[in-house]
């Protein structure tokens, strides 16, 4: 991990009695994108928030480039974009309106700037529509635009695809990799659609109860939760049995058959096999994906 | 202080009321009817009553006789010096019913308003410090409080010139004593209601709490100070100015009191629904 951008140690965080976070610790590294992982009400909001110095921790430190966002919130907030799932806009302005407003509380001087983000973000016949009538998925887009507008050293994406068409979903995941990509932006992204994360995030936190239950990336956490591999072929492949060279075989249909195999390092000498006996379409690991270790962690948690 | 914010925020404030017809044409119909009609008609009325033949109004008259009145020659008609006392002395509680009945709209919309639309979160996650955020509030608030009492006196004093002519044939509305009060001691009494009401929207969940409790606190201020304004143009330009300035530092101390007591944790807190 490169140099650490966000820490949070040991905190703690109670609304009323009911508390939210209980010893969360976690790391950021500059120019990361991190997925928040977890059910609702795990303390993903509560985290971006305390982060962002909106809220204050109860008890433990935090840290966003040095600064402590209890005592200096205002120098996090300025190099901290934000979109979140309560977040609104004023209903009775236009987009454009609206994102000139915010771009004069961020401090930003290009003028041009709010334009060129509308237009980034398909708005620009929209511009002068009240946001009131905007559609959920282009309030959503024009919400990526704040928090994009005076290109922040920090983002924080609650749920950024929600409400967005296909299009608008490969857009948004699109721009979200290049404007790292570009700028070397630090990103916290927490979503539900495990398989759009894992299509940008470098890494993983797995969140529970207030906890950070498990933390890698993909390949870290494959390795420590996947101890075997399930290999989905479409083949012609006649099976003798429950075995073929010596790993555990079924047919799942009449043309698919799955092989279950110790690690992924056994996949090509299997496939080499597979080829030589019969006609191969197509094959895919299954088990190992996001989504599949998502459920294998949160199982693990439950029972510990 | 983020002056840029400040403006930012108390522009789209005031672009909010007047973008909406039903918030704003109540807020320029009944300061015309209490700062202009009303006053116009009574002055064109006690401009034209015969004095020495209606029987209350000549008692009324013998004791307006005795009133100082600076301003209005010693040896005026007593139909003037009548004209003169109504135009010149009483109609001041109508220009501070006019600052307060603006301001506590605005005001009690101020956070609560912001809280109501799901806005609030937006607003706190930008880097603006809270004393900015307030002012901002406070300015879109004061603004019109000040400027609507302002066009409508100056709209009241051609107004009231013109009903009270064919008693003085010259400008007689309004005297010097006015000026302090315009400037000084009817914008600080305004401030002082802004800040309570804006404080209070910032600490209640709704508009309707709001603008129902920052009454509550309001009216005790609006009865004392209302009921003593007439009084007040009395004192003369030096006293009046000194009540403005004493009205200015208890302005000072309340919003540093109001900002010890504001905190931007507790402002989110209270909005997560």
């Amino acid at each position: 991990m490169n140099e650490r951008f966000v820490e949070l140690q040991g905190v703690n965080k109670r609304f009323g009695t009911h508390p939210v976070l209980k010893g969360f610790t976690m790391t950021v590294g500059r120019g990361e994108i991190v997925g928040l992982l977890g059910p609702n009400g795990s303390g993903k909001t509560t985290t971006i928030r305390l982060i962002n110095g909106a809220i204050q921790p109860d008890e433990g430190a935090i840290s966003v480039a040095g600064y402590d966002p209890a005592h200096d919130g205002e120098a996090v907030r300025r190099m901290s974009g934000i979109l979140t799932e309560s977040a609104s806009f004023y209903a009775n302005m236009s987009g454009l309106d609206n994102l000139r407003f915010f771009a004069e509380l961020y401090g930003v001087t290009d003028r041009r700037r709010p334009d060129e983000l509308l237009e980034e973000f398909g708005l620009t016949t929209a511009r002068n529509q009240k946001t009131g009538t905007y559609s959920t998925g282009m309030k959503k887009r024009l919400g990526l635009a704040k928090a994009l507008l005076h290109k922040p050293d920090l983002l924080f994406l609650d749920e950024p695809t929600n409400g967005l068409d296909p299009e608008g979903i490969r857009m948004v995941l699109e721009y979200i990799v290049q404007f790292n990509r570009r700028y070397g932006t630090t990103m916290i992204l927490c979503s539900h659609l495990l398989q759009q994360l894992e299509e940008v995030c470098h890494r993983y936190l797995f969140l529970q109860e207030g906890r950070v239950i498990e933390a890698g990336t993909l390949p870290e956490l494959q390795a420590r939760h996947c101890t075997e591999v399930r290999l989905e072929v479409e083949t012609d492949l006649a099976l003798g049995g429950d075995r073929f060279e010596g790993f555990a075989a079924r047919r799942l249909s009449a043309g698919k058959v799955e092989f279950t195999l110790p690690g992924k390092a056994a996949v090509p000498a299997l496939m080499r096999r597979v080829t030589q006996e019969a006609n191969v379409y197509g094959a895919a690991m299954v088990g190992h994906d996001l989504e599949s270790l998502y459920f294998k962690i949160r199982g693990v948690a439950a029972h510990e | 202080m983020n002056k840029q914010a400040i403006w930012a925020i108390a522009r789209k404030d005031m672009r909010a009321i007047f973008a909406n017809l039903q918030v704003w044409l109540p807020m320029a119909i009944v300061p015309l009817l209490l700062g202009v009609v009303m006053p116009s008609v009574i002055v064109g009325i006690a401009a034209r009553v015969p004095m020495d033949q209606a029987g209350d109004f000549q008692k009324m008259a013998q004791w307006v006789g005795k009133i100082p009145l600076p301003g209005l020659a010693g040896d005026a008609a007593i139909e003037q010096r009548v004209v003169f006392l109504i135009a010149n002395y009483t109609l001041a509680a109508f220009f501070l019913m006019i600052p307060l009945m603006t301001a506590s709209v605005v005001s009690a919309d101020s956070f609560a308003g912001e809280k109501e639309r799901g806005t609030m979160e937006t607003l706190l996650f930008a880097p603006v410090d809270l004393l900015s955020l307030f002012t901002g509030k406070v300015l879109a608030a004061f603004i019109p409080a000040v400027g609507l009492p302002l066009g409508t006196f100056a709209l009241c004093g051609v107004a009231v010139n013109i009903a009270g002519w064919n008693q003085f044939g010259h400008i007689f509305f309004p005297q010097w004593n006015w000026l302090p009060l315009m400037l000084l001691v009817i914008p600080m009494v305004s401030l002082a209601t802004i800040f309570i009401t804006v404080f209070v929207s910032a600490r209640v969940a709704t508009f309707q709490a709001a603008y129902q409790m920052g009454g509550v606190l309001v009216l005790p201020v609006l009865l004392i100070v209302g009921g003593q304004v007439s009084g007040i143009l009395m004192l003369g330009t030096l006293l009046t100015t000194a009540t403005g300035v004493v009205l200015l530092v208890v302005n000072v101390l309340m919003l540093r009191a109001i900002m010890a007591r504001l905190d931007r944790g507790r402002l989110f807190e209270g909005q997560i629904r």
